[in-house]
């Protein structure tokens, strides 16, 4: 019982950074429309400039992250002005196209230096233990420090004129231009955050699994699975639904052979599009009179 | 004539290959109210985005204060004071009264003064006070106009260019906004005004162009206009 109850706290503890890089993902798409196929390879990206940070330049593996984080905003806002801003407003299947391909070049980059073996990122912190069973602390300073992130990004959209217009421009682009918002400046900050939101998803998945170079896909899926679950474009749900869905994994894994877990998270992905489209947090939420 | 603060000549535009309008020249002078009136589909609606940059001209010049911003983006344009009201509101639907009026204030040019604005905006349409936290898009249509005029005077503009005021709107509200703008007009603001309702523009314009299949048909003060016989006819019901 303790065990499940154990394994229910550790999924709930991945299940925040899932989150976080579903976040990444939702942000995009709902600033701008576009679905990221550069998320993967942004995850990615953040795992080996952990992996490199920490082993060739010595970088405490912590303080790591406001790199991953500049540097996956810089990189965000380079791949906006190169193979996003052309497709803007055009069909979806532009976008997904353009951010299909540089995902490819992305990931045939990272294997031709990296291969394909398993890398992982030296963390060791003091764990919490409860009875028999130890929480390791880089999940629990993992899921800490994403609910910082989503703090500040909270805080980012809402409280400051910045980050409300990037949610003017979300709202209705037309208007924002309008009023004197440079929306594509804005559409560029808003995929800069959401790639530095992907690229620290996986700096901190580094420091607790193992990765590959083609470890993204996974992850990617994963996004989408949560992006779905928390209603899309919708940061706060996607926040909510990545542990929702560490909790459905840490129940499952005790009972369930690991690879069933994506089959399962498939299922509940499908029968919340079914039955849910806008996503779980509409099930809480009071309907408006007309 | 004085200075024109908004000159428009030989205007093209269109969406696609379908061409909309023909060459309109048109202008509105500081201080003034200039209304424009027409039928549906004529190109009202097309001058006033082209105006504003919302659409690419396809030819002709637009100055404004003097400067050649016919190829500028929208929010250059508002940065230098032209704040467009368009149709259909357009608010921000998602975001409290009092973010969209903070995001009407956001080009540089309203920034500053950002407090005496929006107490000044209050004033005007004390509704907006009582509801500042509320989102935008729950008003009614009438609150929503409302909201879209006091945004875009939060740029402290040097010309309100305000499209199909009042479109969908109940007659007591389209009085009620009516009587702000000659309030806002007799300070000074200069407006530019796109309303089908022909009666009320007239009585409130210094001056008044009317628009027929995308070219200009007449332009005079409205007293004139009123009395040509083709224009009773045509837009005034008489």
């Amino acid at each position: 019982m303790l065990g499940l109850l154990a394994s229910i706290l550790d999924g709930v503890l991945i299940g925040a950074v899932y989150g976080l890089a579903a976040m990444g993902i939702t942000l995009i798409w709902g600033v701008m429309d576009v679905v990221n196929l550069t998320h993967g390879a942004m995850i990615v990206a953040g795992m080996f400039a952990a992996y490199v940070l920490v082993g060739a330049a010595g970088v405490p593996v912590y303080a790591t992250l406001p790199i991953v984080l500049a540097g996956g905003f810089l990189v965000g806002v380079g791949l906006y002005w190169l193979s996003v801003h052309r497709v803007i407003g055009q069909p979806p299947l532009m976008s997904l196209l353009s951010t299909f391909a540089v995902n490819l070049v992305l990931v045939g980059l990272g294997t031709a230096v990296w291969g394909t073996d398993l890398f992982n990122v030296p963390a060791s912190l003091p764990g919490f233990s409860l009875g028999r069973y130890t929480f390791p602390g880089t999940h629990l300073m993992a899921a800490l420090l994403t609910g910082v992130i989503a703090l500040a990004l909270y805080f980012f959209l809402y409280r400051t004129r910045l980050g409300k217009a990037v949610r003017a421009v979300s709202n209705n682009r037309e208007a924002a231009e309008l009023v004197g918002i440079p929306t594509a400046r804005v559409l560029a900050l808003a995929f800069g955050l959401g790639v530095a939101l992907a690229s620290v998803a996986g700096m901190l998945i580094a420091t607790m699994f193992p990765f590959t170079v083609l470890s993204g896909d996974a992850y990617q899926l994963k996004s989408f699975v949560v992006t779905v679950l928390g209603g899309l474009g919708n940061p706060t749900g996607a926040l909510v639904a990545g542990i929702a869905l560490g909790l459905v994994e840490g129940l499952t894994t005790p009972f369930v052979p690991v690879s069933w877990t994506l089959v399962i998270e498939f299922i509940l992905f499908v029968v919340v599009l079914i039955t849910v489209p806008g996503g779980l947090l509409t099930l809480f939420r009071r309907r408006r009179p007309a | 004539m004085s200075e024109a603060l908004l000159s428009v000549e030989s205007l093209e535009a269109g969406y696609g290959e379908v061409q909309v309008l023909w060459g309109i020249s048109l202008g509105a002078q500081s201080g003034k109210l200039t209304t424009i009136v027409g039928a549906n589909g004529v190109g009202k609606t097309t001058s006033l985005r082209a105006i504003a940059g919302s659409i690419r001209p396809w030819g002709g010049r637009i100055l404004f204060k003097g400067e050649d911003v016919t190829r500028l983006a929208p929010h250059q344009k508002a940065a230098r004071g032209l704040a467009l009201v368009p149709e259909g509101r357009q608010l921000f639907s998602a975001m409290s009264v009092e973010e969209n009026l903070e995001m009407g204030a956001y080009s540089r040019h309203g920034a500053r003064r950002y407090a005496s604005r929006l107490e000044r905006v209050y004033e005007l349409f004390p509704r907006l006070k009582e509801r500042r936290t509320q989102l935008a898009g729950t008003f009614s249509g009438g609150e929503q106009q409302m909201l879209a005029i006091a945004r875009g005077l939060m740029s402290d503009p040097d010309l309100l260019v305000i499209d199909e005021l009042s479109l969908g709107l109940a007659p007591l509200v389209v009085h009620l906004i009516f009587s702000t703008l000659k309030t806002l007009k007799d300070e000074g603001l200069s407006i530019l005004l796109v309303e089908q309702n022909v009666h009320l523009a007239f009585a409130l314009s210094d001056y008044a162009y009317v628009i027929a299949e995308g070219r200009l048909f007449t332009e005079g003060a409205p007293d004139v206009l009123a009395a040509k016989p083709e224009i009773r006819r045509a837009y005034l019901g008489l």
